[in-house]
């Protein structure tokens, strides 16, 4: 009781607290030290088209899809896709539900003459698999720089394991030199708090210890970003870092606007 | 801008690699004690005007670039050059620290001003025979580099290409003699086989340890970005971190190179060649190899020709920043700004055209990189049917070609392998109806 009385201190609804007591005391956690970060980011300008994509290699197949360039996508909505958020603090507690997170694969799929997802996230030590979904050959150029990089042929239907050992401070690209127009980022962090926006530009980090943290904000074509808008107050987040007090529950941090001039690269 | 190369005067007489008579300050002694690396800028300007004459003290230039794209201070700058020169010394007098793996009476017969020393043995070997091409901080900046095509391998990202072992893996000590004993066949990299074996030798350790260096700093200039705001911008200077964490790691690498030879199965000696010509044919032109999207249907090179290697284009990469940001500068209002945004804004300009300005002096103009045109029989990293296999099976690093390994048996390696070989000798029917493009094969080269 006197929890839910912290909670409900903390400006969390008794409701949800309840909830999650009830959901069974998450593996022995107590409900009210973990939360979670939700928030959206929206594009400060009109919508800007998005290039399309000649694909002048392997046209009887890649000539088929529509592709479109991925650097910049803002949906109808004004909201922006494929912006990493992650927790940068390295000792991080990690709540006990999302340890065993790491034991499922991550997938980035060459699918359609396009990398699926265009940003994808995976853990250290977590195995990372290069698929190919086409009828067409491909390879996976991965440029990290802490890990070592590697470039494997991707046969059509087949796939390459590879994994991690360390973080990268910078999101790496990974490319297909056959067909140039292919590009994709892979996050590498040490825990599971790392997320990128979703098509509508909305974004969650569950399980969150609830205290100090300090997120950062990356886009491909922004770098990591230097300026936000929250609630129409503009803030500088030099580097990308943005320190945040996550409290037991949800947190939400609503639209963060970023200024159209940061997408110019 | 402050300019480090105040700290590289005077015949690196700051640093010495052996221990003084005084016993006062070598590399490793400094590094342990915080200060040190003020303590050594003081003494290099203390020192500087000392033995000014004859032939100008040679210094390491500092990569430029990736200090500008790291959009790094002064101060930092100066603490990075700092802390190079204790960890490295200086061209004159380079200093091999035990975490490094290399032997200082090498690099000393390689390193300095071209000289006879009192036995009449020969000195500054690396000046003599590289330098004017991979410039004497390995950066593949030398006098002449702007002149050649393919450009002169720039040392500092620890790239190589050419070696018997995995893709990211450095290249083994025999890799590099071996390169240096034959040149680089359709480069202007030449053989050095007139020289001695200890020369060569000593060419060899003193490549690696301008990489570890070039390796070491790069690492460096980017640790600065992943500081906590407590450090005000600082790296800290204690030996768990510059040589442990940063240097040590770097040279590992290179001695596990040693032992990272890729198992290659011996090709049958009873194979049927035609028939094995023939099922690397299959292969160069099927979907699982892919050969042909990059070579052309012809062999000639002429596939996928518009990609870079990693050296430019890492250069491509930096100009789009800069144009991204020279165009948001351009656009961006300033009336009406507050104080730190205008100064943000400044910043940004000057940043522009310091950039422009570094890139002028410390960068090649980019250029793509053509596949190899397999027609020709030249083959740069050597024309052993074992050189092709590691080529195929590891890819090139630095390079698009991607690695086989995993998706293409050995047997099939080396069917591509002697399909390979077999190109040179004849067209064999591709040439004409399925040939897409008209480039010349005197445009390949």
């Amino acid at each position: 009781m006197v929890r839910l009385f912290r909670a409900a201190l903390h400006g969390i609804a008794f409701r949800g607290a309840a909830a999650l007591l009830v959901a069974g005391g998450v593996s022995g956690a107590r409900a009210d030290d973990w939360g979670t970060i939700t928030g959206r980011f929206v594009y400060g300008g009109s919508k800007p088209a998005a290039a399309d994509i000649k694909a002048d290699k392997d046209v009887e197949v890649c000539g088929k899809h529509k592709l479109l360039s991925e650097e910049l996508v803002v949906g109808d909505g004004g909201g922006i896709a494929n912006v990493v958020v992650f927790v940068r603090d390295k000792d991080v507690k990690v709540h006990p539900d999302l340890a065993k997170s790491k034991d499922t694969p991550v997938t980035l799929d060459n699918k359609d003459c396009r990398f699926e997802p265009h940003v994808a996230v995976v853990q250290t030590g977590q195995s990372f698999v290069l698929k190919n979904s086409d009828t067409i050959g491909h390879n996976s150029n991965v440029a990290t720089i802490k890990n070592s990089p590697s470039n494997s042929l991707i046969p059509a239907g087949g796939d390459s394991k590879i994994s991690f050992s360390s973080e990268e401070a910078i999101p790496a690209q990974v490319t297909c030199n056959i067909h140039p127009w292919m590009k994709a980022w892979i996050v590498v962090r040490p825990n599971p708090y790392a997320t990128v926006s979703k098509a509508d530009g909305s974004f969650e980090i569950k399980g969150l210890p609830a205290g100090e943290l300090e997120l950062q904000l990356w886009h491909e074509k922004a770098g990591y970003i230097g300026e936000i808008k929250v609630g129409g107050r503009a803030e500088k987040t030099a580097k990308g870092r943005k320190k945040v007090t996550v409290k037991a529950g949800d947190n939400a941090m609503g639209d963060i606007t970023l200024d159209a001039s940061l997408f110019k690269k | 801008m402050q300019t480090p190369s105040n700290v590289f005067r005077g015949r690196g007489s700051a640093i010495t690699r052996r221990p003084t008579a005084r016993g006062s300050f070598t590399p490793r002694s400094a590094v342990s004690q915080r200060g040190w690396a003020a303590r050594a800028g003081l003494l290099a300007t203390l020192l500087a005007c000392t033995g000014c004459g004859g032939v100008p003290p040679a210094w390491f230039r500092p990569n430029m670039v990736e200090a500008t794209k790291q959009r790094l201070t002064s101060a930092q700058e100066s603490q990075v050059a700092t802390v190079m020169l204790a960890l490295f010394g200086t061209p004159d007098d380079p200093v091999a620290l035990p975490e490094t793996g290399l032997d200082q009476a090498k690099l000393d017969l390689a390193a300095g001003p071209v000289h006879s020393d009192a036995t009449g043995r020969k000195n500054g070997l690396y000046r003599e025979h590289c330098a004017h091409c991979h410039g004497v901080t390995g950066d593949g900046l030398g006098p002449t580099a702007a002149f050649l095509n393919p450009y002169p391998r720039d040392y500092r990202p620890g790239v190589f290409k050419f070696k018997s072992t995995e893709r990211a893996d450095k290249p083994t000590r025999d890799d590099l003699l071996r390169i240096l004993h034959n040149g680089i066949p359709g480069t202007s990299m030449p053989s050095f086989a007139l020289l001695s074996d200890i020369q060569i030798d000593a060419l060899a350790e003193y490549v690696r340890y301008l990489s570890i260096r070039g390796e070491t700093e790069l690492g460096l200039m980017r640790a600065f970005f992943d500081l906590d705001d407590d450090a005000q911008g600082k790296l800290p200077e204690t030996r768990d971190f510059l040589v442990d964490e940063m240097l040590t790691p770097v040279a590992d690498k290179w001695r596990a190179a040693e032992e990272a030879r890729i198992p290659v199965p011996e090709m049958p000696a009873d194979i049927d060649m035609v028939a094995s010509i023939a099922k690397g044919k299959e292969l160069f032109y099927g979907d699982k190899a892919n050969c042909v999207k990059c070579h052309g249907v012809t062999g000639l090179g002429d596939g996928q020709a518009n990609d870079y290697d990693d050296w430019n284009k890492a250069i491509v990469e930096i100009n789009k920043e800069i144009d991204g940001t020279a165009e948001r500068a351009r656009e961006t209002k300033t009336s009406g700004m507050s104080a730190d945004d205008l100064a943000e804004h400044r910043a940004n300009l000057a940043w522009v055209n310091r950039f422009h300005h570094v890139l002028d002096g410390d960068a090649h103009r980019p250029r793509t990189i053509p596949p190899r045109n397999l027609r020709q029989g030249i083959y740069r990293g050597g024309r052993r049917p074992l050189d092709i296999y590691y080529r195929i099976h590891a890819g090139i690093n630095g390079a698009p070609m991607p690695a086989a390994k995993g998706t293409i048996p050995p047997e099939e390696i080396w069917h591509i392998v002697n399909y390979v070989r077999s190109l040179p000798y004849g067209f064999d029917g591709e040439l004409g109806a399925d040939r897409t493009t008209t480039v010349s094969t005197r445009d390949r080269f």
